[in-house]
């Protein structure tokens, strides 16, 4: 008669499941005798005791699971131990959970699960209309992530949403917040009192980022999508989106974001300010302040005011709020490292809105800035791959993202791009964004530490000083560890911005002349 | 999401001051347990269906197998919520919070004597054996030899015990540390119900409480994380709630009261909830015999 | 309150489409989340995406609604009864002695695969116009004999379907609609005509079929006025754990249990009638076509309804897979490729000896048992290469491709769910989903006949040209 012993280290099942596999792993063919017990020392001692010790036995530990056998062959073994695992994997396979059930249309999703209340859809444009149609006909509120869909498709599916009073966020809608819910790509932010409807995706991030900063809240995110404020589609999202946080109750003020938009449109919603009636604070990235007033509405010039302003709208009180001035004694610190030469800032972001902010601050003083995204021809940028004077671009931009991911979740593009300004001696300044929560790179910065490291040596070998400043778009409630992110960045001697305003003003200080 | 219906206070508190994280231990079809990162303590969620214990949330769930909950998956808290890797949230905000209470020891012991008398009858006919009680026919030469060792064992500890020789009770409770079959070994189980008797306020045995700590202290090796945190919360007074409530039932005079919640304990897990029954028992009578030997404070500050 | 602000509410319900970190992001925040089993519509193809959008035009959808509703209606509440048994020449509309009915659409002699060209040149032997297969083989290639699908013949034969004048059919009417249907009886066993065999064995079982099996089922069914109720009998069987298209065992059982005491009162010998139930005895397999002609009696009834984007044949030559669909009223097959059987093998056969999926019997699914119903059936899924799990989730899915369920008949491990019914073109090339089809697997040479058992799948292609057929018909 032979014995032999199977130990599952760290093993833990139940009494009642050990006493049943027992008695199922004695019933087995061939099976003289099977004892399945925890591998303490007493279990040992008994076995030794009745001849069932093996030297697997006397290493096993009191937190691993010992089963002895005891049969007259080898291949009893062999065959008792396989029906013995057999039975321990049996018990694994539990019934599947509702949400492992498959269901290949929108149609079946909602018939079996009838309290879906919103559907997000990321699939290849070309599909994407009739995805989000059906979802819209099936009563779900939409939020289309993905791009490349026609004009006259996201007209037709708004007015659809609008007809039925549903939500049509997007096409490329990539930022929204739903009952405290971040969508795709959105920050963790506390429940609040203000409302924002953005048009820009990161614009909307960086506004719910500064409110949650200055103690206030969100109620609702809502996109749009990026060409809702086009003459075309005549911003019907918008103007939804306004119309739902006004009936909303929780909501107290509300915040636009968006490029200008067209003035067809920008008639529309400054006539849906004026009725409205919650204060709302405008932030239209270079928008025009007198209309804005004229109809009612709060102007905010950049994204830390608009937050600022609806805070203070929601009641907050402004002499206990930390308004994060600029540090004006860095500024004066960093010109005096700049050589005379080092002139320009090169700003790589991964958020759009965030390079439009930047960019437009130092329009105000500059007229030589240049990016991949102004909307005057003029200062495009004519090569993508090489800067001029001043260079804004942003790398979340189609003609970057051939065939890539996102900046935001992927970072290899930029890099490079880094690399390349940090070698250019008339570079005073190189800023950029990392944005966390929801969506984005796990570890944003942690991804750009041995280039920033690399760079500043690069730099100080060739007895120049090289300002970097990033910036975090995040908050301590996201995925990431938020504060982790800034003091990496701080332990490479990078100049960490507090807000992306404060990011776009710095940086141009930082190279202004002869003030 | 899931609601918590109700939890240790200990459990709850830590939750709510600080940050709480950990990965899983174990997982099993009504509970799992989380190991704690901050202090190493083993921390159980559980179904409903499950009693009320030390540093054990109970959710408002039937069964824990369908949430496909593993070894390892990630545990932390967020927002007055505690997430199971991505597979479970369970807010606990506004829980009914429970706590440990281990009655005082009777100034009369006559209804105590006559319910014991009763709990051992039942146990007889309806414990489960395999552990501590005896299987009329064992299976195997193997579950023979344990028993005789676990009978022999106990019978020596609680011997001791009644004389107050705590240094030689302490060998014999040693040795029956992780003896026995099943998850908590019989052992194991047996001193859960011995100690619960050391903790009645003003028993003969709540001055010698250090002895169940000596006990712990030895245990550590001598068996499984899950089964150890059971003996050391044991130890300080903390055990099941069904524990409690046939303690009580066992004070009182209502017999219906005292085989229902008897009934409780015999139902965990397999022949667990009679080894615990058993020790109770055992602690109770040894309790009583000490009586008259051990010189009880009446002061207890 | 608008549906916005109610949204507004609470944590959002989703339903992710596309990519699927977004799921777990939100899995994360405690929402409840179903990610899709997204596949592009139609295969990415504009014109079939074009078809789809038509049809979802309201008007249209409307029209096609309720012609589909008609159609299943029609389906659910066909009441097949088997009244009889009789010869192919006495009772099949159009069959002559120089008739040859095959499984599947159209196909011409020199088309047909092994099995097909065996069985059809057994059937010739056996009918005495040929007399040996070589002459047989000829005949076949002559011209002078008919060759037509089993199907445009309100028939349906399994495996090759060969049906010659002289074999004996089932006779299935349905009560509510008054069509009929027609199949001829199993030879049981493997070696067997219809999966190609045809050497002297089978030829001596056709004519023992043809002279004892035959007569004493037509005598056995006179003497029953009532006939057999086969939705009721299908149901039972179900329950008892047949699929009744690979495992037939309940369904046989039940089936010669309502024949007994009929055949006990016909005139032939005890030794006869002792053969009779000596051969149904030797394999599960004869209420197999029973069933087929109960599905196609159901399936007839529901053909032709203007608008309609229900199949109400899928069937297979060997060679090509071919579909109708009940809004390309007659004989419109839709076909594509013909498949491989994916499943175990009988000892000693290797997958390239399987022939392509062959016969009528896919009409079992096209009505939703067989396939659709792999829940009633745990103790085949082995064979099939499954867990009973994938049995479920069979049936589960097939919910996805079809109209409704048949209340008649129902699956109890799904608590009860009625059969999948009524397969819909617009669903099946929307979701990329295809029915699923248990069947045996035929050698791939002539004369060896069955060496396997598994599921297999129509192709695309079928379904797609339909669509885009409908597509030109309906407005």
């Amino acid at each position: 008669m032979l014995v032999q012993a199977l130990i599952k280290p760290n093993t833990y099942f139940d009494s009642v499941s050990l006493m049943s596999l027992s008695t199922k792993a004695n019933q087995i063919d061939g099976v003289e005798q099977a004892i399945i017990a925890m591998g303490t020392e007493m279990n040992k001692e008994v076995m030794k005791n009745v001849g069932l010790m093996t030297p697997e036995v006397e290493e096993a530990g009191a937190s691993d699971l010992i089963i002895v056998v005891k049969a007259e062959t080898e291949e009893l073994f062999e065959n008792a131990f396989l029906s013995i695992n057999e039975l321990f994997t049996k018990r694994d396979s539990g019934k599947k959970g509702k949400s492992d059930i498959k269901y290949s249309t929108i149609s079946s999703a909602v018939e079996n699960n009838p309290d879906a209340n919103l559907a997000i859809i990321a699939v290849n444009g070309a599909y994407a209309a009739r995805e989000a149609r059906k979802a819209l006909e099936n009563n779900l509120n939409v939020m289309m992530f993905s791009d490349n869909v026609s004009v006259e498709d996201e007209i037709a599916l708004k007015n659809l949403a609008h007809e039925k009073g549903l939500l049509m966020m997007g096409p490329d809608c990539g930022t929204a917040i739903i009952g405290n819910t971040a969508l795709c790509f959105a920050n963790a932010v506390r429940k609040g009192d203000i409302g924002i409807v953005g048009a820009s995706g990161t614009g909307s991030q960086e506004v719910s980022v500064r409110i949650h900063e200055f103690g206030g809240g969100i109620t609702q995110l809502i996109g749009t999508g990026g060409r809702d404020l086009k003459e075309e589609v005549g911003g019907i999202m918008m103007l939804d989106g306004i119309q739902a946080l006004e009936d909303d109750e929780e909501t107290k003020v509300i915040v636009l974001v968006s490029k200008p938009p067209a003035p067809s449109v920008e008639e529309k919603v400054l006539a849906k300010i004026k009725t409205c009636k919650k204060p709302v604070v405008v932030w239209f990235i270079g928008g025009d302040e007198e209309k804005i007033t004229a109809a009612g509405g709060h102007f905010a010039k950049m994204s830390k005011e608009a937050a600022l302003k609806a805070v203070l709208l929601a009641g907050a009180d402004e002499s206990k709020l930390n308004k994060r001035a600029l540090n004006i004694p860095l500024i004066e610190d960093v010109r005096t490292k700049l050589k005379p030469e080092q002139r320009y800032i090169r700003g790589l972001f991964s958020g759009g809105t965030l390079c439009d902010e930047a960019m437009h601050a130092a329009m105000e003083k500059f007229d030589n800035a240049y990016s991949n995204i102004a909307r005057n021809p003029e200062y495009r940028l004519k090569d993508r791959y090489t800067s001029q004077e001043h260079t804004f671009i942003d790398f979340g931009d189609d003609e970057y993202t051939q065939g890539k991911p996102h900046p935001m979740i992927d970072p290899s593009t930029r890099l490079d791009r880094f690399m390349q300004e940090a070698k250019d001696p008339s570079v005073g300044v190189i800023v950029m964004d990392f944005v966390l929560g929801y969506g984005a790179h796990e570890d944003p910065v942690g991804a750009f530490l041995p280039a920033i490291m690399e760079a500043k040596l690069l730099a100080e070998q060739e007895g120049r000083h090289l300002e970097i400043i990033g910036y975090v778009l995040g908050t301590e409630l996201d995925p990431q560890d938020y504060e982790e992110q800034i003091n990496k960045l701080l332990a490479a001697g990078v100049t960490h911005a507090s807000s992306s305003q404060n990011a776009g003003l710095l940086a141009r200080e930082f190279v202004v002349k002869g003030e | 999401m899931l609601k918590t219906v109700s939890g240790d206070v200990e459990f709850l508190q830590k939750l709510n001051s600080s940050k709480f994280t950990g990965s899983v231990h174990s997982t099993f079809n009504r509970t799992f347990n989380i190991k704690c990162h901050q202090n190493g303590e083993l921390y159980t969620i559980a179904c409903r269906n499950v009693d009320n214990g030390p540093n054990t949330l109970i959710i408002d769930v039937d069964n824990i197998r369908p949430m496909e909950i593993a070894v390892n998956d990630q545990v932390f808290t967020k927002k007055n919520i505690l997430h199971i890797g991505n597979k479970l949230a369970i807010s606990f905000k506004n829980v009914n919070k429970w706590v440990s209470v281990v009655p005082g020891y009777p100034s009369n012991e006559e209804i105590l004597n006559q319910n014991l008398k009763k709990l051992k009858k039942f146990i007889d006919i309806h414990g489960k054996s395999g552990g501590i009680k005896k299987h009329e026919l064992p299976n195997s030469l193997f579950e023979a030899k344990m028993s005789s060792m676990l009978e022999l064992r106990t019978n020596l500890l609680l011997d001791e015990l009644a004389e107050d020789r705590m240094s030689s009770a302490l060998e014999h409770a040693i040795s029956i540390i992780g003896l026995g079959p099943g998850l908590t070994p019989s052992g194991d189980d047996f001193l859960v119900g011995l100690f619960t008797s050391f903790s009645m306020l003003n028993g003969p045995f709540y001055g010698r409480r250090s002895f169940c700590e000596d006990v712990v202290s030895k245990a550590k090796t001598l068996t499984n994380d899950i089964s150890w945190m059971a003996l050391q919360k044991a130890s300080t007074g903390k055990v099941r709630e069904s524990i409690i409530l046939l303690l009580n039932a066992l004070l009182g005079e209502n017999e219906a009261d005292l085989f229902l919640s008897l009934n409780k304990v015999l139902n965990i897990g397999s022949s667990s909830g009679t080894d615990i029954a058993l020790g109770l028992v055992g602690g109770l009578e040894a309790n009583i015999k000490a009586g008259g030997k051990v010189y009880v404070s009446t002061s207890i500050d | 309150m608008s549906k916005i602000n109610e949204l507004f509410k609470g944590k959002p319900n989703v339903i992710n489409v596309g990519i699927e970190s977004f799921k777990e992001d939100l899995a994360k925040q405690g929402a409840e989340v179903i990610h899709l089993e997204w596949t592009p519509p139609g295969r990415g193809n504009h014109a079939l995406i074009a078809a789809l959008d038509k049809f979802e035009n309201p008007a249209i959808m409307q029209k096609i609604e309720e012609a589909n509703k008609l159609a299943v209606e029609r389906i659910i509440n066909s009441h097949p009864i088997l009244i009889g048994y009789d010869q192919a020449i006495n009772c099949v509309p159009g069959m002559t002695k120089k008739t040859i009915l095959h499984a599947g659409p159209p196909i011409t002699w020199e088309k047909m695969n092994g099995p097909m060209k065996g069985a059809v040149t057994g059937a010739l032997v056996f009918e005495g116009l040929a007399k040996d297969l070589e002459e047989a083989a000829e005949l076949a290639a002559s011209g002078e004999i008919t060759f037509a699908p089993c199907h445009e013949h309100n028939c349906v034969g399994s495996m090759a379907g060969v049906t010659s004048a002289s074999m004996f059919m089932h006779i299935v009417e349905n009560k509510t609609y008054g069509n009929i249907a027609y199949t001829n009886l199993s030879e049981q066993l493997a070696k067997i005509l219809r999966m190609g065999a045809n050497d002297q064995s089978v030829i001596d079982r056709l004519i023992w079929m043809r002279d004892v099996f035959g007569p004493i089922l037509r005598d056995a069914m006179k003497l029953n006025p009532e006939g057999i109720d086969l939705r009721l009998m299908l149901a039972q069987a179900l329950h008892m754990g047949d699929e009744c298209h690979n495992r037939n065992v309940a369904g046989t059982t039940l089936l010669i249990q309502a024949l007994t005491p009929y055949i006990l009162q016909t005139d032939y010998t005890i030794e006869q009638k002792k053969e009779v139930f000596d051969f149904v005895a030797s394999s599960d397999y004869f209420s197999g076509p029973t069933w087929m002609a109960m599905a196609k009696c159901a399936l007839d009834a529901a053909h032709g309804i203007e608008n309609s984007t229900i199949v109400t044949t899928m069937a297979r030559n060997g060679v090509e897979f071919g579909i109708r669909v009940s809004g390309m009223p007659g004989n419109t097959w839709f076909t594509g490729p013909a498949q491989k059987v994916v499943g175990p093998m009988f000892a000693g056969y290797k997958p390239e000896d399987s022939g392509l999926d062959i016969g009528d019997s896919a009409i079992t699914e096209t009505y939703g048992f067989g396939g659709f119903a792999m829940a009633t059936a745990p103790a085949i899924v082995a064979l099939v290469g499954g867990t009973v799990e994938d049995a479920i989730g069979f049936s589960t899915k097939m919910k996805e491709i079809t109209t409704t369920q048949n209340p008649n008949v129902t699956i109890p491990l799904l608590d009860f769910m009625g059969l999948p019914t009524g397969i819909d073109v617009r669903k099946v090339v929307q979701t990329g989903i295809m029915p699923v089809i248990n069947t045996a697997i035929a050698h791939k040479e002539a004369g060896i006949g069955m060496i396997g058992a598994g599921i297999t799948y129509p192709p695309v292609e079928a379904f797609e040209k339909a669509m885009l057929a409908l597509n030109e018909n309906i407005h």
